[in-house]
């Protein structure tokens, strides 16, 4: 397992990442505005792909076309996908979740998944049924050599076109009135209201940026394999919305955290043979045990009120992490305890099984180093992180937008 | 007597058969300080989200000078003059302090995408004047909102700080009437003077402020006329040791409390 093919599945990873990552946006900004989960999302990525890829088709490109006029047609199939696929999130909150607001959210969430269907019907009614291809002459074929890996230019162009998307996002988000509207919205529809920002319009506005990342997603999928189908949305939908919950719902930055981790899990998991993952769980480990051994209690420590800090009650506190197993127990059994000592010792427990989770994993890994997983894996391994994940912080890695209601 | 700025004709709200607001009719004058009373439940809160377009009357009235405002949305009666706070504060926690504070001036500027994309002359003078203003309210609040704090999230503030950068939120709709839902509430007797200096202050600057207040002390110590609510009706109205001492007053606050400790 040479260090140039980890670089590259590397690549790989961060390249499907960002895709997931363009996606999860649009889930995790509606759902912060309007606490749905708009299940036709997927789609919406899907027909996004679909408009780029057809208006290429309609267009007619081939190997002849000279360069100049190619990024001419590109840029026109961009334009032509976004306008198109924007107006189509605009519609769908319009005709399928507006009405329904006030009502319960179980009725909502029936109406994201008719959309769904609905929206897959329909490519297969203007569409047809047969994946639509995309025209090769317009995807950038040519391959680089970094750090002796081979890269594809399309990848690079990936990572940077989505890089560039998320700065502006972000930008947009924080640094102007409709995203300060947008932040407003999210955290309370109802106070922001009263303070003279038009929601219905703000929400109109999310699911038209959510849209419009989803498009240009579609767009560089259908380039990235080469073709899209009817329900090709239903995986990458999935899988973005998983990401979206792993990096923490609501929130945007986790929107992307979760999804790089997704790519990246996948793409090393079935890439790499269990001695080269087994490397990567020491590493893991390596970083639990900072946590357990000096993050953690040195926060704890932190913590303590000036009145009760004693260099001794510091040491206490420290043991309790330092001796984990032994201390903690002892503690979290014995009657008199203080509630900083207690907390911590719960805590030191729980990262305490989290290490020794990961050793023993990292142990049965090196012991079966050549075993791969075959690339059937990938969904299953995808899926493992989220429960893994969830299971040590359920609201994900960056938290929840946590709603402040009356 | 000064103008009236507010008048509340014979409004009523039902939660189902509850009349948690019933005929209720009073008049605001520019430039007073009016405390609404009432034991918990009484309908105070309803009456606030009545006035500014939460709520809209099952019957009866609600005019901000002279005009009718009852079925307006909430930001269309934000953008007449009428801002409050909320009794479980309400702010951006997320937002920084000063974001709050430019959330409550959105109505007033017009920048759209477009402007901004584009960062236009008149946008870029827009936000300028908008920050300065902010920075002004919060001014108010002297000693309490240093220039650190600005860019602060708003979670990180005490609660006391919080409830002021509510009124300061409030403020930033340019408000003709403020309405005050327990203002001190959760604060220590000092931080209360000092609230309820503020409130005088403001009515000084010309505004007006309707408060729903628990606190006697804030109470007589503020307010220039006292209306008291019980059940959704209004028991008493005048000046604050009068409606104190109105025996009905007296009688609605001993026999809930009554009705409480029995429950
Ligand atoms: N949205 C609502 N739905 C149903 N009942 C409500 C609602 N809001 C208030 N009420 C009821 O109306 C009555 C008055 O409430 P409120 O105006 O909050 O009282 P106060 O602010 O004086 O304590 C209470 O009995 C309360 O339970
Ligand atoms: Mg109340």
């Amino acid at each position: 397992m040479s260090p140039e093919h980890i670089f590259g599945l590397t690549v790989s990873g961060l390249t499907v990442g960002m895709i997931y990552a363009l996606i999860a946006l649009g889930y995790t900004m509606v759902y912060g505005v309007l606490q749905l989960i708009n299940f036709a999302h997927g789609e919406v990525f899907t027909i996004g792909g679909y408009i780029a890829a057809s208006t290429l088709i309609w267009i007619g490109v081939d190997a002849t076309t000279p360069l100049a006029v190619k990024v001419l047609y590109f840029t026109v199939a961009v334009l032509v996908s976004l306008v198109l696929t924007a107006t189509l999130g605009w519609l769908i909150e319009r005709v399928a979740y507006r009405p329904l607001r006030g009502q319960t959210r179980i009725i909502a969430l029936l109406s994201a998944i008719g959309t769904s269907i609905f929206l897959q019907n329909m490519i297969v009614i203007i569409f047809g049924p047969q994946p639509i291809i995309m025209p090769t002459a317009i995807v950038p074929t040519g391959f680089v050599e970094i750090f002796g890996a081979r890269i594809r230019i399309l990848q690079i162009v990936i990572i940077v076109v989505s890089l560039l998307l998320m700065g502006l996002l972000t930008w947009i988000v924080k640094g102007t009135r409709i995203g300060k509207a947008m932040r407003a919205t999210s955290q309370d529809r109802e106070a922001a209201e009263m303070m003279g920002i038009e929601t219905n319009l703000t929400i109109s506005f999310t699911f038209v940026m959510g849209s419009a990342l989803a498009a240009i997603g579609g767009f560089l999928v259908a380039m990235y394999y080469g073709s899209l189908q009817f329900n090709t949305g239903f995986l990458y939908g999935l899988k973005a919305f998983t990401a979206a919950v792993l990096g923490g719902i609501g929130n945007i930055p986790g929107a992307v955290v979760g999804a790089l981790i997704l790519g990246l899990a996948e793409n090393w998991g079935v890439g790499l043979s269990l001695g080269v993952l087994a490397w990567l769980l020491v590493a893991g480990l390596g970083l639990g045990l900072y946590f357990q051994l000096v993050r953690a209690p040195r926060q704890r420590i932190s913590h303590i009120a000036d009145e009760f800090r004693t260099p001794a009650y510091e040491r206490q506190v420290r043991n309790v992490y330092r001796f984990a197993p032994v201390l903690a127990v002892r503690t979290l059994l014995s009657e008199r305890t203080d509630a900083l000592v207690h907390v911590s010792a719960q805590h030191a427990l729980r990262l305490m099984v989290g290490n020794i989770i990961i050793f023993g994993l990292a142990i049965v890994f090196f012991a079966s180093g050549d075993m791969q997983f075959a690339s059937k894996w990938q969904h299953v391994i995808s899926f493992v992180v989220l429960m893994a994940i969830l299971m040590f912080r359920p609201s994900g890695i960056l938290g929840e937008n946590i709603q402040e209601k009356v | 007597m000064a103008e009236v700025i507010l008048e509340v004709r014979s409004a009523t709200k039902n939660f189902g058969g509850l009349k948690a607001v019933n005929n209720l009719s009073f008049d605001l004058h520019k430039g007073e300080i009016v405390s609404l009373i009432g034991p918990n439940g009484s309908g105070k809160t309803t009456t606030f989200n009545l006035i500014t377009g939460l709520y809209e009357p099952d019957s009866g009235d609600i005019l901000m000078q002279g005009e009718s405002i009852a079925g307006l949305k909430p930001g269309q009666i934000y953008a007449r003059g009428i801002s409050r706070t909320f009794q479980m504060l309400r702010l951006f926690s997320n937002m920084s302090v000063l974001e709050n504070v430019l959330v409550g001036m959105h109505g007033r500027t017009k920048a759209n995408v477009i402007d901004c994309m584009f960062r236009t002359p008149r946008m870029r003078r827009e936000e300028e004047a908008s920050i300065v203003r902010a920075r002004e309210i919060l001014a108010m609040f002297p000693g309490r909102f240093p220039l650190a704090r600005h860019t602060q999230p708003a979670a990180s503030l005490s609660y006391a700080n919080r409830r002021r950068l509510e009124i300061a939120r409030a403020l930033a709709g340019e408000p003709r009437l403020l309405l005050l839902d327990e203002p001190v509430a959760g604060m220590n007797p000092a931080e209360s003077m000092e609230v309820m200096r503020q409130i005088r202050d403001l009515r000084d600057a010309g505004y007006t402020i309707l408060m729903i207040e628990h606190d006697m002390n804030v109470i007589m110590g503020a307010s220039d006329r006292v209306i008291a609510m019980d059940h959704g009706i209004k028991i008493a109205e005048g000046a604050p040791v009068d409606v104190a001492n109105d025996p009905a007053v007296v009688e609605a606050y001993l026999g809930r409390r009554g009705a409480d400790t029995a429950s």
